[in-house]
């Protein structure tokens, strides 16, 4: 029915859309709540080596992915620590996160480098040649359907409950949720955390299944463009999803173009979601009129004024 | 019961940025020794290493300002941006473009008179930087789009353009397999002032100079300082703040692709991937530790090239070159924490 290539080219998209989806999805929580979290590939980097090297010293992998979320979790909250509670800027100390982050995994994991995992996160259904897009479905990680378990969840909070209003109200207008009662700095500073957690789950993804090895700057920019699709899907969980699809797409492309017979160069294939974020930015931008769809207060930080 | 609440405070201290990057330098040492520590190396003995290879003797030392030539430059450039409250996170993208339009001028010009050419490469090179933040300034000042997003999306589309070209049209058949352009002629090599130090430390100094007075002392200055303030003001002033905005990115991005021209012309002679290695971000880090204020931006940024080139000697004695990079972010980290104490009060009210 399908060729195998076309399945091994879907079945490529959909690993490459989990891992930048759940990343994501987190730094959609983090912005939802008005703050902006520009660390994301650091929290990929150590969420990644911390799950690796207990995954190689335990062999468990459950543990494994566990350590991995909650170090990046912890990591973040330094961010949450430094704009949340000192008021400091947050594209500063965001780049910090990410310098941070890189270099202290890769000094952490210095010695892990090159060493061969025995154990990986298992697929859902050991189907050893699947041949229908069915089959491809149900043969994925169990990662896919945790993140597509977390999208419906995150979609459910912030469309239906009464939670996920005030986390977007606290992002949205700052003194208004603050005379409404909301406590801001601990919506902020959770909603920074949980984004870091985010982030280590894609981190733990790549070390654990989707590469499976441990390699200095492995993130290798996925981090940025986990960012950029939070724009990409106007800071709406369902639409980053298929944002996430099209650049897990582009990604899976890239290597298998010429097998297809097309000339076109891998390097330009890679800077394709980089030009389609811009331009997506500003049609949106225009169009909405000055308003994209971003959280009006991301970036500024809240303190109660002296009354 | 108690209540705290943090008021701002009216006075801030002149000298507050200063303390605040001198406890942020302790806050990484110690964090940097007890990172030794674990790793059962003694720090004063790593530290005065770092020291003694990066600032001892004159070769060194030159080595160390080369360094901090490209993340000076880049980060005067961030701090012009800075002054209409915009931020430059595509700093590495422009110091590759730089080099990439210097390379692509390079090949299409010949100019005999090296002094001359070497003075074009240099101006195409600033141009090449203007031209990377051409559209998130553009998107910024008639759209309204947020320019940390779209600077930082050109980083990997220069990235991935210089990538092509390396491995494409401008494959050097002799690099064997190592993806690089050609090297340029030696003719266009900036000359060498004493031991290794080049002469793009003194274009640094000269435009250190200038973007001081730019910022500080010129009527451009003001007009940016008024740009990034109350929109009210600037119409009241009679400045057209989109105006001054645009012109400033350009400005702050050609800084950038100067860097980038310059460490072609004097370090690696060819456009590679490897020509910058996160000088962009260091950057953006040496801008903010200083407040923005350019002669900080090059104190700071020789600092930090001396630490990047102690980190890179370390290694010989097993301990990873990242340390300096992890010192260099805590420095920052541990600088804003205290910044807090600079400019909040935290007071205790009763509440009723």
């Amino acid at each position: 029915m399908f060729d195998i290539q076309f399945l091994g080219l879907l079945n490529a998209t959909l690993q490459a859309a989990t891992l930048l989806f759940i990343a994501a999805l987190g730094e959609l929580i983090t912005e939802k709540a008005g703050i902006l979290n520009l660390g994301v590939e650091g929290m990929i980097s150590i969420g990644a080596v911390m799950g690796f090297i207990t995954a190689i010293n335990t062999e468990n992998i459950l543990l494994a992915a566990i350590i991995g979320v909650l170090s990046a979790s912890i990591f973040s909250s330094l961010h949450g620590f430094v704009t949340v509670i000192l008021k400091q800027d947050q594209t500063v100390s965001g780049l910090i996160l990410t310098i941070l982050g890189i270099s202290l995994s890769s000094m952490i994991g210095k010695s892990y480098v090159g060493k061969k995992l025995e154990v990986k996160i298992y697929n859902f259904r050991g189907a050893s040649e699947p041949n229908s897009i069915l089959e491809v479905l149900l043969s994925q990680n169990f990662v896919f359907y945790i993140a597509i378990i977390l999208l419906i969840i995150v979609s459910f909070i912030f469309n239906n409950t009464l939670f996920g209003k005030r986390v977007e109200a606290v992002g949205e207008d700052l003194k208004a949720s603050n005379s409404m009662g909301l406590n801001i700095s601990k919506t902020q500073f959770v909603a920074t955390c949980v984004g870091g957690a985010f982030a280590g789950l894609s981190g733990v993804y790549l070390t654990l299944s989707y590469v499976p090895y441990w390699s200095d700057g492995m993130t290798s920019g996925r981090g940025w463009i986990a960012l950029a699709l939070v724009i990409f899907g106007g800071w709406k969980p369902l639409r980053t999803a298929f944002g996430a699809l099209l650049f897990g797409f582009l990604e899976a492309l890239g290597p298998r173009l010429q097998t297809y017979g097309f000339e076109v160069s891998p390097y330009l294939i890679k800077i394709a979601p980089y030009i389609i974020t811009i331009v997506v930015l500003i049609v949106l931008t225009i169009f909405k009129k000055g308003n994209s769809g971003a959280p009006k207060n991301i970036g500024i930080p809240f303190f109660k004024e002296n009354r | 019961m108690n209540k705290y609440i943090l008021t701002k405070k009216l006075k801030a201290n002149e000298l507050s940025t200063f303390y605040s990057f001198l406890f942020g330098l302790i806050i990484a040492f110690l964090i940097g020794s007890i990172i030794l520590f674990l790793q059962s190396k003694n720090p004063l003995d790593v530290f005065s290493l770092m020291i003694k290879l990066s600032v001892g003797s004159l070769n060194s030392l030159s080595n160390s300002l080369n360094k901090a030539t490209p993340l000076i430059l880049a980060g005067l450039g961030i701090s012009i941006i800075n002054s209409v409250k915009l931020w430059n996170i595509g700093a590495e993208g422009q110091i590759f473009m730089g080099a990439i339009a210097l390379n692509f001028v390079y090949i299409n010009l010949a100019i005999g008179n090296s002094n001359v050419f070497i003075l074009v490469l240099l101006v195409s090179g600033f141009i090449g930087g203007s031209f990377c933040i051409l559209i998130p300034a553009l998107a910024k000042t008639i759209f309204g789009v947020n320019e940390i997003i779209t600077t930082l999306l050109t980083n990997y589309i220069v990235i991935g353009l210089t990538l092509y070209l390396v491995n494409g049209v401008w494959k050097d058949p002799n690099s064997l397999n190592f993806p690089a352009a050609a090297y340029v002629d030696k003719s266009v090599y900036l000359p060498i002032i004493t031991s290794k130090l080049s002469s793009g430390f003194l274009i640094c100094i000269f435009f250190t100079f200038i973007a001081y007075y730019l910022k500080e002392k010129s009527v451009f200055g003001y007009e940016l300082r008024i740009a990034g303030g109350s929109e009210l003001t600037a119409l009241y002033a009679g400045i057209k703040s989109k105006q001054v905005a645009f012109i400033a990115m350009l400005i702050g991005g050609g800084f950038a692709g100067l860097a980038g021209a310059i460490e072609l012309l004097s370090q690696t002679h060819r456009v590679s991937t490897g020509l910058s290695q996160g000088f962009g971000y260091t950057a953006i880090i040496v801008a903010a530790i200083t407040g923005m204020r350019p002669i900080g931006i090059f104190l700071v940024g020789i600092l930090f090239g001396a630490l990047s080139i102690g980190g890179s000697v370390i290694q010989t004695i097993g301990v990873s070159s990242y340390l300096a990079e992890i010192i260099q972010a805590s420095t920052l980290f541990g600088a804003l924490i205290i910044q807090f104490f600079f400019t909040y009060e935290v007071k205790k009210v009763q509440d009723v």
